[in-house]
């Protein structure tokens, strides 16, 4: 960075003339990246703009007149109950979708991380509810937990457990589980992956030195496995909480935020609001409140992952 | 090892794949519940309660889904949108990758974070932005629409990840060629992209998975059926009062099987793509 340092001490005189002459050196460099940022900066960028700008107006997406009204959308919505029942659901969804994948994955990382035969196979066959369509992983749910003629249904009957077909996605308390029973099947594969990896890269010899010690395996995840599984633990549980707050194709498709809003998150409300509703204003001012959480969210990430100063 | 050791050993053998098998008959439920009921007749998909094994398995729907469905219209659109996505990705990723590998330069940090930050930046929370430039830009109901806004969203993983493979490509490779007289193009596509492979694999991947399996993008930018990609086609055949469950879940069926050619083949590749940025070396 010898380069960078002398750009940056050049007294104010100079700086910009040595400015031009760095970028001209480096021009190719730049030229390279140029068409992605530029990229980037129409497709997220300017939309990240336009979201603040709209927050601020009421703004009807079927017409062109905007009427500026300052933070009005935002009084509005941290006045409203809809808000507030809005954090609830997103919170448990989050919570409890989050604490699914993560459980489920762990355990089936455990499993896979030994030398067992045909680990390939099993490895394939975990991932497929992760690498398809998600709106197609929501019909089929949908199907099974049809009222009259799915599957789980019919299963409960036969065991006993019910003696009348249950309507879960139809009933408001409870609807919101059946929902996301299918986004921890969709999210549980890429956890697992993700352990197994981290798994795989606990030096062996410290399990070697447990076993000569005479740890009993319960001792050898508590005080061996967990500690050096850390790391990945957090990262991976953190961008599966991202995911799971914004996961928008599978409620939509299985409930579209119903009945009576009890399966809607926030980006669901974002998409009702701004887009089906073509409130595109209070739309935009709920999708800067989600941008706040993803904020949050990315800090953090940034933290973890250039935690120690590594080198880009 | 002792008689009763080995025992005991056998014994974790067998628990172990007791619930492994466990764990993969439960993730594959639902797979069984929407195959299964594609082999029944039309009487018996109604049936309450379902029938758990169909009693007279048929191929019926499969040879009836083609007319009465938009099934192959649809997967041709998804097969249109994936590989535009992966060709507009790939032509901004490689350039700008390339260039942060092989310079330095004041912004680069600024860079390779701001696109770490995108991958954060869930499209569904910009949508009503993105609905506004999408149609700023003349795009609205063209596959571009599609393509354009999940280009971005799958650029930052491919900028990383290959990224990550050009810096472990030695300069000295490079510079061999250049002295026996190789341009600079020549010497990307001739030298460093074959080595690159790997990476390319995973990232092409990726981007191919990303654009075939998202339903938000069509949603919200094309109205016009005859654009309609897999996702879209499915949830267009969920009726407010009626569903023809038998179609829809088979082309659900029809809709995957090119993502499980895929998997069996690039297991690996989509593996190594997943756990880059999770699992630090």
């Amino acid at each position: 960075m010898s380069l960078a340092e002398e750009y940056t001490e050049a007294s104010d005189d100079s700086r910009l003339e040595r400015g031009l002459a760095y970028v001209q050196r480096n021009s190719r460099a730049y030229l390279l990246i140029a068409p992605a940022a530029v990229f980037l900066l129409a497709v997220v960028g300017y939309p990240i703009i336009e979201t603040f700008r709209l927050s601020l107006y009421q703004s009807p997406a079927d017409s062109n007149i905007e009427t500026f009204v300052g933070l009005q959308h935002y009084v509005e919505i941290f006045n409203s109950d809809i808000f507030y029942r809005l954090l609830w659901q997103t919170g448990r969804w989050v919570a409890v979708g989050v604490a699914g994948k993560t459980l489920l994955g762990l355990l089936i990382a455990v499993h896979l991380k030994g030398d067992i035969r045909g680990r390939k196979f099993f490895r394939t066959a975990f991932l497929i509810p992760w690498g398809i369509p998600y709106a197609i992983s929501a019909v089929v749910f949908r199907w099974i937990e049809h009222p009259q003629f799915g599957y789980l249904n019919a299963i409960l009957l036969k065991l006993g457990i019910i003696e009348q077909g249950i309507g879960i996605l139809g009933n408001p308390s409870i609807a919101w589980l059946g929902v996301v029973v299918a986004d921890i099947w969709i999210g549980t594969p890429f956890m697992a992956i993700i352990f197994l990896a981290g798994l795989q890269s606990i030096p062996q010899e410290l399990y070697e030195a447990a076993a000569i010690d005479g740890a009993e395996k319960w001792h050898q995840f508590r005080y061996i496995t967990l500690p050096q599984l850390k790391s990945v633990v957090l990262i991976a549980t953190l961008l599966s909480t991202i995911w799971t707050f914004v996961s928008f194709d599978v409620i939509w498709t299985m409930t579209g935020g119903g009945p009576i809003s009890s399966t809607a998150t926030l980006v669901i409300h974002i998409y009702q609001v701004g887009l089906q509703n073509g409130n595109l204003g209070r739309g935009a001012a709920y999708s800067v409140i989600g941008f706040l959480f993803l904020f949050v969210f990315a800090i953090i990430y940034l933290r973890i992952y250039t935690r120690g100063g590594d080198e880009l | 090892m002792t008689m009763a050791g080995h025992d005991r050993s056998n014994l974790r053998k067998v628990r172990l794949y007791g619930v492994l098998i466990g764990l993969l008959g439960l993730m594959m439920l639902p797979f069984y519940a929407m195959f299964s009921s594609t082999l029944k007749p039309e009487s018996e998909i109604f049936a309450a309660p379902a029938t758990l094994v169909p009693s007279d398995p048929s191929i019926q729907a499969y040879l009836q889904v083609w007319t009465q469905t938009d099934v192959l219209l649809w997967v041709g659109n998804s097969f249109i949108i994936s590989v535009g996505t992966v060709v507009l990705t790939l032509l901004l990723a490689i350039p700008a990758a390339y260039s942060c590998a092989r310079n330095d330069f004041v912004g680069k940090r600024t860079f390779l974070l701001s696109v770490l930050v995108v991958q954060m930046f869930a499209p569904v929370v910009l949508i009503v932005g993105l609905f506004d430039v999408i149609t700023q830009m003349g795009l609205f109901n063209t596959y571009l629409a599609v393509i354009v806004p999940a280009a971005a969203f799958t650029l930052p993983f491919n900028v990383w990840m290959l990224y990550g493979y050009f810096k472990t490509i030695p300069v000295a490779l490079e510079e061999s060629a250049r002295i026996d007289g190789a341009s600079q193009l020549q010497i990307l596509t001739k030298i460093v992209l074959p080595l690159t492979k790997p990476a390319l694999v995973a990232s092409v991947t990726y981007t191919f998975l990303y654009a075939w399996n998202r339903l938000l993008f069509v949603l919200t930018f094309l109205t016009d059926s005859a654009k309609y990609n897999i996702p879209r086609g499915v949830f267009s055949m969920v009726g407010a009062l009626q569903t023809d469950w038998r179609m829809m879940l088979t082309v659900s069926v029809i809709g995957i099987i090119p993502l499980l050619i895929l998997f069996a083949f690039l297991e690996e590749y989509i593996v190594a793509g997943m756990t880059a940025g999770a699992v630090k070396e």
